[in-house]
């Protein structure tokens, strides 16, 4: 081991230079995305926080505040719009919506990854080419069928229709979790008499919880982040969710109530891009069908 | 004489089997039927594909009806009219404007996209302290809402107290109070579309490059560059080739969200300045939604279904090669 000695004592001069050089450029080119990415964020946050007076006002940095921090916006949002309840519909959608999602997912993402019927190929094909199915083709049709079914200008439409879009992402991301479970130990399972059922409720899915969290909040979090059915379906104030809320409701007519917009906007993107943040390579890894290993 | 024997035999065996199968309890019979592999499988898959079917499946259906028949939100099941929505579509001056933007964003934010994300994620494979946290900030615009982060960007963009424009006056490209109006004329209002829209799906394209690039086996790289490759021929011959799979799917994905999407153009312009920025899936809601005509609505949103089918087509022929593997 010792005869391996690193020279890094003995670097000179002109070396550290040069990576000196290397880091600046690297940082110089790194920061127009990082300002451009961060940039929008920041201005919600700061637009959040200031006083009306110092929003409006043409004649200084808009950039800082050039008045105290206030708190007069969220305020705002909580007493005089439906922020509370918008928050309690996404609870409760999104909580529906997981539980349909798990429900219908769970089942076929198993046989999907692990057995081989006539056309198991192609259903799981088919259910993957749904993600593609945008909401903007078939807006029209599902809110008449709205009408139909009671649940127009309802939350629980939305309950009903957002599990189109959570179910094809999450069985693809559940069959990637199911195929890494090693065969051997529901083979051992059903060896010892276990039905086949018995060998996915008691021996797939204790060993699969982190992946069903995983189904749990990407589900959730889908929901947080649509608009366009929510738009269409949703007119009643009390019946939106948060992300629809914010962004319908706090304009009155021309009047755009700048500070508490950003506010409800950047208290609903926190946790999600948090979240996101978390589980970016599962994410990637559901949307591109596993093909990154 | 053997052979009758053997035969009746044969009988009282088949039906000692059929006695023996009808003793079982309908439980148990139905327990026997699921250890069959293909009746659990479709048992198991129908909930999926029946939600499907239903919501999608149908709906699609009804799209179909709709854009065929005379239906308005007052009368959802209106009279057969044949081809009429379609050519009243396409004789509409503004949806054939939406028609062009649609492409018109959509490309040019995938090729700025494209360029930007290279770039981006070329740096972000780099190791440096903090990597991680300059990862998660750039990745927000991704993360955050699109609805939220469009929002966010038309208050940027107000005709008043636009920040852009008073960071541009600042650095002296426009005078002070007197920088474009984004969001209100024609031109700076489809760039800034493309610019919301290449702010939201740069980190994707970015970070599906980086998982793509690191995946790469570092030896055939090392290899390579003692054989005396450099940078342009590693990545042309090596980077590319391996990642070009990957790559395609979340530009195909990257395509149809960006092509089928409403909420940046609703958001920003709601297709003002006089309906010259619209794209198909907001000028459907209008007609469809907000004037209420169903059948002229579907019409419109129909138009996304080729290059939808296009893009499936694409995918279906990338998964099925590599379920073959």
């Amino acid at each position: 081991m010792a005869a391996i000695t690193i020279p890094r004592a003995t670097h000179g001069r002109a070396f550290r230079l040069r990576r000196l050089r290397g880091n600046i450029l690297f940082a110089l080119a790194l920061l127009p995305f990082v300002v451009f990415a961060l940039f929008p964020v920041y201005w919600m946050f700061i637009t959040t926080f200031k006083q009306v007076n110092d929003l409006y006002n043409l004649q200084d940095n808009p950039l800082t505040f050039n008045l105290a921090p206030t708190l007069e916006q969220v305020t705002y949002l909580f007493q005089q719009t439906n922020y509370a309840t918008w928050a309690v519909n996404t609870v409760e959608v999104g909580a529906v919506v997981v539980a349909i999602t798990l429900f219908v997912c769970i089942p076929a993402a198993y046989v999907l990854a692990r057995m081989r019927f006539p056309g198991s190929t192609s259903l799981g094909i088919g259910i993957f080419l749904t993600y593609l199915v945008p909401p903007t083709l078939l807006f029209l049709p599902l809110s008449q069928i709205m009408v139909g079914l009671g649940l127009i200008n309802t939350k629980w439409a939305l309950a009903v229709v957002y599990p189109t879009f959570t179910i094809p992402f999450c069985t693809w991301l559940l069959m990637g979790f199911f195929k890494s479970i090693p065969r051997e130990i529901t083979e051992a399972a059903r060896v010892d008499g276990c039905s086949r059922f018995g060998a996915l409720f008691r021996v797939v899915l204790p060993v699969s919880v982190p992946g069903l969290l995983t189904i749990v909040i990407f589900a959730f979090t889908l929901v947080m982040q649509e608009y366009v059915y929510g738009l269409t379906f949703v007119s009643a104030s009390d019946q939106k969710l948060i992300t629809l809320g914010v962004v319908t409701d706090l304009i009155r007519g021309d009047i755009f109530y700048w500070g508490s917009l950003m506010a409800g906007a950047l208290i609903v993107a926190i946790p999600v891009a948090f979240v996101y943040n978390l589980f970016m390579d599962t994410f990637v890894r559901g949307i591109t069908g596993g093909s990154l290993k | 004489m053997a052979e009758v024997e053997r035969s009746v035999s044969d009988v009282a065996r088949t039906t000692a089997v059929a006695r023996a199968r009808a003793q079982l309890s309908p439980r148990e019979r139905i327990g026997r039927l699921l250890e069959n592999e293909a009746v659990f499988g479709y048992l198991m898959v129908a909930p999926a594909i029946l939600y499907i079917l239903i919501l999608v499946g149908y709906p699609f259906a009804i799209a179909l009806w709709f854009t065929v028949s005379d239906a308005t939100v007052s009368q959802p099941i209106g009279p057969f009219t044949g081809l009429t929505n379609l050519k009243f579509v396409l004789d509409d001056e503004v949806f054939k404007r939406a028609l062009a933007n649609t492409f018109v964003f959509t490309i040019s934010s995938q090729l700025i996209q494209m360029v930007f994300g290279t770039m981006l994620a070329f740096l972000l494979l780099r190791h440096f302290r903090g990597r991680r946290l300059i990862r998660a900030i750039v990745m927000l615009p991704f993360t955050v809402p699109v609805a939220v982060g469009a929002i966010a960007w038309q208050w940027m963009l107000n005709p008043t107290y636009s920040v852009v424009n008073w960071v541009g006056a600042q650095l002296g490209f426009f005078p002070m109070l007197g920088g474009p109006n984004w969001l209100g004329e024609e031109q700076y209002a489809m760039i800034s579309i493309i610019v919301v829209n290449v702010w939201r799906n740069l980190p994707f394209t970015a970070i599906v490059l980086t998982a793509g690039i690191s995946s790469i086996p570092q030896e055939i790289l090392e290899a390579a560059s003692l054989d005396g490759a450099g940078w342009l021929t590693r990545w042309r011959k090596i980077m590319a080739p391996i990642i070009a799979p990957i790559i395609y799917i979340a530009l195909l994905f990257s395509l149809v969200f960006t092509f089928t999407d409403m909420t940046v153009v609703w958001l920003l312009t709601k297709g003002s300045p006089v309906n010259s920025t619209h794209v198909i899936a907001s000028y459907a809601f209008v007609t469809g939604v907000i004037s209420g005509g169903l059948g002229r609505g579907a019409a419109m949103s129909l138009f996304l279904f080729p290059v939808l089918l296009v893009g499936a087509l694409m995918l279906l022929r990338n998964l099925k090669a590599r379920t073959l593997d």
